[in-house]
């Protein structure tokens, strides 16, 4: 009975968003026909499909430039992250020392560093990446020093009583501790990278071979041609939650068996 | 030649401190110990715990039971006075006949690691024989009733099995001196007595040392051999009461008059230390 319902709510929970947004994208085709909005203003959702699948080859090649950026950007944020959170746990003094720049780091606009980041770095894509970079370390730092922080003190005594080394607590308490932390960073941090890969290509503002999705929203921009504006900026949308939901299966992986966040409600 | 003297030497120094490390499992003279400058959890505080004795630390909460049970595990230091196991200065846990185990009153486990893992935990972090560690595992899971629960998450269970997935880890070390910090605590008072029994049978089956903290009178009585009553404000040790009743000891104690003649005593000592 209980696997019953459990499926019954599971599809209703894809089924009900789905229905939202074919309802809103109704909504939308019919006023654009009625009201007779012209395509450079809002193009109807047909328009932008229909789009979406001619230019497919220019949105490809956009589109392949952005995850490129976005996932060695997401890839060098989340090895440095760690590494950083762990050198934060390990001595006070190093965390008392850097952890203030790391959060000037994030609350300094990207947007204000990128120009300057696009002049001292020839490379664009390597310019693109440091900012992305900039924008999605934060979470992954600040996530995984709390996590490493917190740590049942009890089981840290037991730990210290069957004479655990630092190494031993690192790896059997801390590290384990951290995951739920590191895994909802994860989570933030890969829409930040993609967030990043694209604000720092609308400042460089690149064209040619190197080109990604926000230089096709811009050139389209330009050019009144809308609908490919939309349809990048779908395009751009739909990756962002295909990569949540990558890093919600990840985590699903990962703490799957023992995490309350992942547990199913049992009746 | 020469080598031979000292290793002779050696062995003589060996067996002098084994001779001498006969002392009780349990000794603390004068013990103070403050918080900061100001807070004064404990003031000399003397406490023999024989081998073999099952000793309750009961008082009226902030009377610094926990605070003394913690100085005697190790995990803290006293501000003054002198903390000896077995006769010895240093912190011997870990030497064979010297195991000590801790038993919180929350059950304390790990949630990523399954029962198995969990009761391995003393095992692992010492290095043990993977296989022997497992029988020995197995074997601390029979004596606590979770035989067929080896796999199973923590979260998967109830208090109560978590909690007895607790006693196993502690058993697993196959321990000399066990120490309790107001265990179930937080549990229904049928599942809080069956594994009050379930320490007792343990404790008479291992030939355990015992020391136990608790707020309860009636659990005192029921259990121990000895309790000593603490007072608050400085934290001292104010009463002891040995409980003479033969072990074992079930229902028909409960039912007793002098299983209520000791709860009446150890009441009036604790309404005392109150006032």
């Amino acid at each position: 009975m209980a696997i019953i319902e459990n499926r019954a709510d599971k599809t209703r929970r894809v089924l009900i968003p789905v229905l939202v947004g074919i309802l809103f994208l109704s909504i939308w085709e019919v006023s654009v026909i009625l009201l007779d909005i012209k395509p450079y203003m809002l193009p109807a959702p047909t328009v932008i499909i229909k789009t979406l699948v001619e230019d497919w080859q220019l949105l490809l090649r956009g589109w392949l430039v952005t995850m490129t950026v976005t996932f060695v950007a997401f890839a060098i944020a989340v090895t440095l992250g760690v590494i950083l959170g762990l050198l934060f746990v390990q001595s006070r003094w190093i965390e008392m020392s850097l952890y203030p720049y790391a959060i000037m780091m994030q609350v300094t606009p990207v947007v204000a560093i990128a120009p300057l980041i696009i002049i001292w770095v020839d490379e664009t894509l390597t310019a693109l990446v440091i900012c992305a970079v900039i924008i999605a370390i934060f979470p992954i730092i600040s996530n995984t020093t709390l996590g490493l922080h917190s740590v049942n003190p009890n089981l840290l005594q037991l730990f210290r009583m069957h004479r655990a080394s630092n190494w031993q607590i690192l790896m059997r308490l801390r590290i384990p501790s951290a995951l739920p932390y590191f895994f909802g960073a994860l989570r933030i941090s890969s829409g930040l990278a993609l967030i990043g890969a694209v604000v720092a290509e609308f400042i460089a503002g690149t064209g040619g071979t190197k080109a990604g999705l926000a230089y096709t929203i811009l050139n389209a921009g330009f050019t009144l041609q809308i609908p490919r504006m939309f349809a990048a900026l779908v395009l751009i949308a739909v990756t962002g939650i295909l990569l949540f939901m990558l890093m919600l299966w990840l985590t699903r992986l990962a703490l799957g068996n023992w995490h309350e966040s992942m547990i199913e409600h049992e009746q | 030649m020469k080598s031979t003297l000292m290793s002779e030497t050696k062995i003589e120094a060996e067996v002098k401190a084994g001779a001498e490390a006969t002392g009780p499992p349990v000794s603390i003279k004068h013990v103070d110990k403050t918080f900061g400058n100001e807070i004064e959890a404990l003031r000399n505080v003397n406490l023999d715990i024989q081998p073999g004795e099952f000793v309750s630390l009961l008082g009226p909460s902030g009377c610094g039971k926990s605070t003394l049970l913690k100085i005697i595990a190790g995990l803290s230091e006293p501000s003054f006075g002198q903390v000896r196991w077995w006769g010895e200065d240093a912190h011997v846990i870990g030497k064979p006949g010297r195991e000590l185990c801790f038993v919180f009153q929350e059950p304390t486990l790990m949630p990523w690691r399954r029962v198995t893992g969990n009761v391995r935990l003393p095992l692992d972090l010492t290095h043990q024989n993977r296989a022997e560690s497992n029988q020995k595992v197995q074997d601390a899971l029979n004596l606590v009733g979770l035989t067929g629960f080896e796999n199973v998450f923590p979260r998967q269970l109830s208090g109560g099995m978590q909690m007895r997935v607790s006693l196993a880890r502690a058993l697993v070390t196959e321990p000399d001196l066990c120490l309790f910090d107001e265990p179930f605590g937080a549990l229904d008072e049928i599942t809080r007595d069956r594994l009050n029994d379930d320490i007792l049978k343990l404790w008479e089956k291992q030939s355990w040392t015992v020391a136990f903290v608790t707020h309860s009178v009636y659990e005192a009585v029921y259990l121990s051999s000895r309790i000593v009553v603490m007072g608050a404000r400085p934290g001292r040790v104010v009463e002891e009461f040995h409980i003479d009743a033969p072990y074992p000891r079930g229902n028909e104690f409960r039912r007793s008059q002098q299983y209520m003649d000791y709860c009446h005593k150890v009441s009036a000592a604790l309404e005392r230390v109150a006032k």
